[in-house]
């Protein structure tokens, strides 16, 4: 669907909703808050090296490319005689083992953009290269499918577009309490309190007071319902860990919240690569383990699926910096209890057959992924969301 | 002229109105008050940053720098170059708060949404950002060609790579889709042989433009009925030649100037005066004379973006933001920072600015930053950052010094409390909030005018 369509439904939509009434139903939270699967996207911003994360050991090219920045093959874990992982991974070697872990390789779309900005826009909103959209992917699940700003969830300090949808957006916070209190500051709770409903009607400035209604009333929620959750579980002292250990209490709290989304950052390795990876893939997967232990303890990981991205992956030869650049497909993360295909979902990654710049194919696309998540995982219809159909996956 | 009539027309073509020349404004005509802005906008200034200490990077091509300098120097001089762009954000925020030519400033903002162009080279970005400022009021079919010559344009949309022999159609498409026609006005072939024109388009390392004749085209092509052996000026023209282009211009005119939601007759009738000779200033004069530019419907309507929305701040209280890395970070948390478009459709603007978060940062942002608070600021990182940059805190300290407050005795203390709020808040205040703010009546009138810009009608203009 083109930008310009959904402008046309977004503003047919949010003045729909806007009748006077609307405050109430703002503030009379739906009660029904089992039973709902939660996912979690983790985007690991940069642009991760997949050939280095998932090695395809076996392969005389992957070698010959990277004559200073390949992983040999007494330095990583064997996943399947043909596919390695990082030893800094060794966290997510017990979750392949109990078939916690799916692996999906070239995963990524046609005519594949290089620039960190055009690719974390394409993967956020579900369009092709040359479409531009408003709203994100899940914003528009949540739009359809929850409704409440706090339905989706992002756990930083600025809402990604990946949560905003065409008629709801999502909240971002990393402390709920911090959020609480800044909705509460007498001057903002004033401005409501005095605010009559005959404001609410006009256009835009209608728009801004059903905004800071719903702001206050998320925030209240999301606080009173997690502050009594807190995490025994030790984590890692990083900001990414942090960020983990307030999904799982957001989870765990029961939060009515269906999608949560974290970017963790740091992966754009141009230059001397191993060490930076190598720490980084470390944070991630040690961050990751506590967090589904977290998730476990309380019966939650169950329900949760987990799915880990990067906006592409990285050029198959290396550059002179001993680092790499900007590529195109990559693979990517499926983490839960009942997967339907635990472990390599497909084949690896083809180094004889690289597009014009030397990056890998894809065979997947990003969208068949999203599709298989919003159908199998959140009951949703997923061409309702992307605005087309997708052909689904079998990893659930 | 009606005085809240005056600010609406102070806000929309420039960045708010000043209180004494509401004062005066009132024994002026409508004419009087256009032709005022456009007298003072005549001039063109363009920004000007100190280039120096570049070497050669500025007069040969970057491979050729790297094997002169070698990898470490020449990469040292593309970083410098990068940094300067960050500078002009600044300068470029700063000159909109403080340039006489307030809508020649408000309307290169306007452009530079709509020809959207990111460029980490510091001399093609500043020429580009001059040339928008350049023709902002000049005709847009010479501003379409000048445009399209320019380095950064050439580079973003890869037309610096469309050879006869390989074209490609990046530049052609965007041009019409997001530039002149709006989509469904061309044909995919169309786009094909537009990209063919284009062919061999380039520029110097100084930013100059320069035909490749050799990758050029110059073979016949046949673009949107017509026939001939077409270079880019020519489908330039053809592409102005028709009503849909100028209806496109009217259109994204009408939804910044006047209205979000559209009103098909007055845009009928700016494509009407615009089609004519695609004249800018006419245009505008125009449109700044209709009765409905004025009507009620109209006014206070427009939620600012975050820079309109700092720019009117900084009307009122001049050197409030006084490092480049505090705008940085405010532009960043409000979703909207110059020069560093998302993508090429750039900003949708109006609600699109507005989610929990953001609108809560921006109602809390006068009190923050005019109290001398201390804001950590937990902008996003950026994706070339490394793990720790990315999660490191911004904090930064605001302060409005002796200078500040002088400036706002000089202009805003001599006004009555109602008269403060005719000139700060453009829509019509909710009776409620009116009596809320009563409640803050005894405070001073600089505390006064914190709290009416900490109102959600502020967010408005």
């Amino acid at each position: 669907m083109k930008r310009r369509d959904f402008l046309f439904k977004s503003s047919m939509a949010s003045s729909a909703i806007l009748v006077p009434s609307f405050m109430k139903a703002f503030e009379s939270l739906d009660p029904r808050l089992f039973g709902y699967k939660k996912l979690v996207v983790i985007q690991l911003s940069g642009g991760n090296d997949g050939l280095n994360t998932v090695i395809p050991y076996r392969n005389d090219l992957y070698y010959s490319n990277r004559p200073g920045i390949s992983i040999p093959k007494n330095k990583l874990i064997d996943l399947n005689g043909e596919l390695g992982l990082n030893e800094n991974l060794s966290p997510l070697k017990s979750l392949y083992d109990k078939g916690n872990l799916s692996i999906i390789n070239n995963v990524g779309y046609p005519n594949p953009n290089r620039s960190h900005f055009r690719s974390t826009d394409i993967w956020h909103t579900a369009s092709s290269a040359s479409e531009y959209l408003d709203s994100g992917w899940m914003g528009r699940y949540i739009d359809q499918y929850g409704k409440k700003p706090y339905s989706g969830i992002e756990v930083d300090d600025s809402l990604s577009l990946i949560l905003k949808g065409r008629t709801i957006n999502g909240v971002a916070t990393k402390d709920a309490k911090k959020m609480f209190n800044n909705a509460k500051t007498p001057f903002f709770s004033k401005v409501l309190e005095t605010q009559t409903e005959a404001h609410l009607s006009e256009h835009n400035l209608g728009y801004l007071y059903k905004t800071m209604v719903g702001a206050k009333s998320s925030a209240k929620y999301i606080y009173e319902t997690s502050k009594t959750t807190t995490s025994t579980k030790s984590y890692p002292k990083n900001p990414f860990a942090k960020q983990l250990k307030t999904t799982a209490e957001f989870i765990n709290s029961k939060l009515d919240t269906k999608v949560y989304y974290v970017s963790m950052g740091g992966f754009d390795t141009h230059a001397n690569q191993a060490n930076r990876q190598a720490r980084l893939l470390k944070t991630y997967s040690e961050a990751m383990e506590v967090f589904v232990k977290d998730l476990e303890a309380s019966d939650s990981f169950k329900d949760t699926l987990i799915l880990t991205f990067s906006e592409f992956g990285r050029r198959v030869q290396q550059n002179a910096a001993s680092g790499t650049d900007h590529g195109a497909a990559n693979n990517l993360f499926i983490i839960g209890k009942d997967l339907n295909k635990p472990g390599i979902y497909n084949d690896s990654p083809d180094l004889s057959n690289l597009d014009n710049n030397g990056d890998l194919k894809y065979t997947i696309d990003f969208r068949s992924v999203y599709a298989t998540l919003l159908d199998q995982w959140l009951g949703a219809s997923h061409s309702k969301v992307l605005g087309s159909s997708f052909e689904t996956l079998d990893f659930i | 002229m009606n005085q809240r009539e005056y600010i609406h027309l102070n806000w929309r073509a420039g960045f708010g109105a000043m209180p004494t020349l509401i004062a005066a404004s009132k024994k002026l005509s409508k004419k009087d008050c256009v032709n005022e802005l456009f007298d003072t906008s005549r001039k063109i200034e363009p920004i000007q940053i100190d280039l120096s200490d570049f070497g050669d990077y500025f007069d040969i091509p970057y491979n050729k720098l790297k094997k002169n300098l070698g990898e470490v120097d020449s990469r040292k001089l593309r970083q410098k170059s990068q940094k300067k762009v960050r500078e002009l954000n600044f300068i470029w925020l700063n000159k909109m708060a403080s340039s006489e030519q307030v809508l020649r400033e408000k309307m290169t903002l306007f452009w530079a949404n709509i020809f959207v162009c990111k460029d980490t080279h510091i001399l093609h970005t500043l020429k580009f950002n001059n040339t928008l400022r350049r023709y902002a009021l000049g005709n847009f079919v010479d501003f379409v060609k000048a445009i399209s010559r320019s380095a950064s344009m050439l580079k973003y949309l890869n037309n610096n790579r469309n050879f006869k022999k390989k074209p490609n159609e990046n530049f052609a498409r965007e041009l019409m889709e997001l530039f002149t026609l709006g989509i469904g006005n061309y044909a995919e072939s169309d786009v094909k042989e537009a990209a063919r024109a284009f062919t061999g388009w380039s520029f110097k390392p100084n930013g100059e433009y320069v035909l490749k004749v050799s990758k050029h085209d110059t073979d016949s092509k046949i673009f949107l009925g017509e026939k001939g052996n077409f270079g880019g000026d020519d489908i330039i023209d053809i592409i102005t030649k028709q009503r849909a282009c100028a209806e496109f211009i009217c259109t994204k005119v009408y939804r910044y100037f006047v209205n979000p939601i559209e009103d098909k007759d007055h845009i009928k009738e700016l494509t009407d005066v615009f089609h004519k000779d695609y004249n800018i200033e006419q245009l505008m004069r125009y449109l700044f004379m209709t009765d409905w530019f004025y009507e009620k419907s109209n006014i206070g309507v427009k939620i600012k973006s975050p820079v309109e929305l700092m720019v009117g701040m900084q009307k009122v209280i001049p050197s409030v933001f006084k490092k480049q890395n505090q705008v940085t970070y405010l532009q960043k948390m409000m979703g909207q920072t110059l020069l560093y478009p998302v993508n090429v459709a750039g900003w949708k603007g109006d609600r699109y600015w507005i989610d929990s978060n953001s609108l809560m940062f921006r109602l809390k942002l006068p009190a923050l930053v005019f109290n001398n608070a201390k804001i950590s600021l937990m902008s996003k990182g950026e994706f070339e950052d490394t793990f720790n940059d990315f999660y490191k805190e911004k904090k930064q300290r605001f302060s409005v010094d002796e200078n500040d407050h002088a400036y706002f005795e000089t202009h805003y203390s001599n006004l009555s409390f109602n008269e403060l709020s005719d000139a700060l808040v453009v829509p019509r205040i909710d009776a409620d909030t009116i009596k809320m703010l009563e409640a803050y009546q005894s405070q001073n009138s600089f505390q006064y005018c914190i709290q009416l810009m900490s109102i959600p009608e502020y967010q408005l203009c």
